[in-house]
């Protein structure tokens, strides 16, 4: 497809001044892109005094939030964007039925050969960047890769009497509790980081931020995520290196 | 030195949960390249790298903590100690475990920490601390590690950490102190007496100037045995956590500093006029 035509007017969420960044490392925006998956998030039994992650639950929160991404990439694909910038996610739930709203701005190169910001199968990059972030990354001789997801639904094990008995008015730690959350926490991490590294990227995450939710489930089940931006070195960067940082006081009124 | 004062766990080493273990492993790739996660922005980011560090890794501690009971004294002024010990003590856990973690990354320090108290409705005297910031080394192969050979930690953004460094100091550790303390009722006799009057209360008063007091001494303490030469970015929060109205927590945080030996000359900044709104 070759995209839209020259006239066509954009449609998109940025401001201005992130308009205007984009324009100054040569993007031009297309069109805001909605994706949407419609997912029923039922319940996984679980035994009642264990530690454990509820596997099959795990992977059907990642799916449903992939599915709403996979949406807006084909979308992108299809308008000739080479990327997608300020991606974000939202759930919407209604009993045990959710929707996952992804809202995005395809992004292309204005002149030029745009298709070496794409991965390496040839389709757009995804990031929750803004267009002040995109600017400065790629200035800083990154490119954003693909916004990248861990998942861990984890079920938090209930404390025996005896456990309670022995800590009433104690100080102490909940070794079993800590555990838990522990492993949660790292499991959501280290699924972005290998996504991350499957996707090809060979820099690292920027902007991970660690959310945790309870859909509607039992108060010991929990929802943690990792989401992030992957980047990669740019290989021959096209921009010059942005100057060195400036200290500068501001006029304005704190 | 007044008493009371929890000690400081003398950096008891935290074994770390297995899966913890296995994601630093994989944090470099095949090729033995460092693959990083980070929860700096893309400024902060690029700040960092200026400064001549790189991110090494997401590094985290947590610790779920039951707070004991202490019964308090209606009409009068005290600190809780039971309590502060409890608050004290489990953030100190989450922190050295994050510090473990970047130990294990192989790393010189971790910035942007943010410590969060989380509660779950599992049990009213439940509170979790977590510990999250991004370990950082230094691209020249240099150890920047605070003087007790552990990797330096700081509250600081990308923009201060790079503020900091440019300013001719460095990071040591995060510096906390907190005091929980019991806020005493006021007497039938003393409400008569002010209703419908200007006057300060100087009960209030009293209590509330005396935990300030108690947590930032207790910071300037931690400082002091770290071997800081001052704290930057100390900040006093105030909370009561869900307990009773009168008793309140006052938490102190700071990055404690040290000058940098051989420093260049701070460099002058730029007056900037912004027509933003």
């Amino acid at each position: 497809m070759s995209g839209l035509e020259a006239s066509h007017p954009f449609t998109s969420e940025l401001t201005i001044d992130e308009l205007l960044l984009l324009e100054d490392v040569g993007f031009e925006p297309l069109e805001l892109l909605l994706g949407a998956s419609y997912f029923h998030i039922g319940y996984q039994t679980s035994s009642f005094s264990q530690n454990q992650e509820l596997l099959d639950m795990s992977q059907m929160m990642l799916l449903a939030r992939q599915t709403a991404m996979a949406e807006i990439r084909a979308q992108a694909q299809a308008l000739g964007a080479d990327g997608v910038v300020g991606m974000r996610l939202e759930i919407e739930r209604e009993g045990h039925h959710a929707e996952f709203a992804a809202l995005g701005t395809a992004v292309r190169r204005r002149a030029g050969d745009g298709t070496k910001y794409r991965d390496r199968h040839g389709r757009p990059f995804t990031c929750d960047l803004s267009g002040a972030d995109f600017w400065g990354l790629l200035r800083g001789g990154f490119r954003p890769l693909a916004l990248v997801h861990g998942v861990c639904v984890y079920h938090v094990a209930h404390q025996s009497l005896r456990g309670w008995f022995s800590s009433i008015g104690n100080n102490c730690e909940m070794p079993a509790f800590t555990q838990a959350l522990y492993d949660a926490r790292e499991l959501a991490i280290s699924r972005a980081q290998h996504e991350a590294q499957s996707a090809g990227a060979s820099g690292g995450i920027v902007g991970l931020e660690l959310r945790e939710g309870n859909h509607g489930w039992h108060s010991h089940v929990l929802e943690l995520v990792a989401v992030g931006t992957a980047v990669s070195a740019l290989t021959e960067p096209e921009h010059e290196q942005h100057t060195a940082a400036r200290a500068v006081l501001s006029m304005r009124d704190a | 030195m007044s008493q009371g004062i929890p000690q400081r766990p003398q950096t008891q080493r935290q074994a770390l949960p297995q899966h913890a273990l296995e994601r630093i492993q994989r944090s470099r790739n095949a090729q033995g390249q460092r693959f990083f996660t980070s929860d700096l922005s893309v400024k902060e980011f690029l700040l960092v790298r200026e400064s001549g560090f790189e991110c090494a890794g997401l590094v985290m501690g947590s610790s779920f903590y039951h707070v004991g009971y202490q019964r308090s004294d209606w009409s009068q002024n005290q600190e809780l100690t039971v309590l502060t010990q409890a608050m004290y003590q489990a953030r100190e856990l989450a922190m050295a475990r994050m510090e473990e973690e970047a130990h294990e990354l192989g790393s010189d320090g971790v910035i942007g920490v943010r410590l969060h108290v989380n509660r779950h409705s599992w049990g009213e005297d439940l509170i979790e601390f977590v510990a999250i910031g991004t370990a950082v080394y230094a691209r020249d192969g240099s150890s920047w590690r605070a003087p007790n050979g552990m990797p330096f930690t700081s509250d600081l953004s990308g923009q201060d950490f790079w503020m900091l460094l440019k300013s001719g100091y460095r990071p040591v550790s995060l510096v906390m102190g907190n005091c929980v303390y019991h806020v005493a009722h006021q007497s039938l006799r003393g409400w008569f007496k002010t209703v419908g009057q200007n006057q300060e209360m100087p009960n209030f008063t009293q209590a509330l100037y005396d935990a300030r007091e108690l947590a930032m001494e207790r910071l300037q303490y931690e400082a002091q045995l770290d071997g800081a030469s001052g704290v930057v970015g100390t900040q006093i929060h105030e909370s009561t956590h869900g307990w009773d109205a009168h008793v309140i927590e006052f938490f102190a945080i700071g990055t404690s500093v040290l000058p940098i030996p051989q420093r260049e000359a701070p460099p002058a900044p730029v007056l900037v006029m912004t027509v933003n709104e």
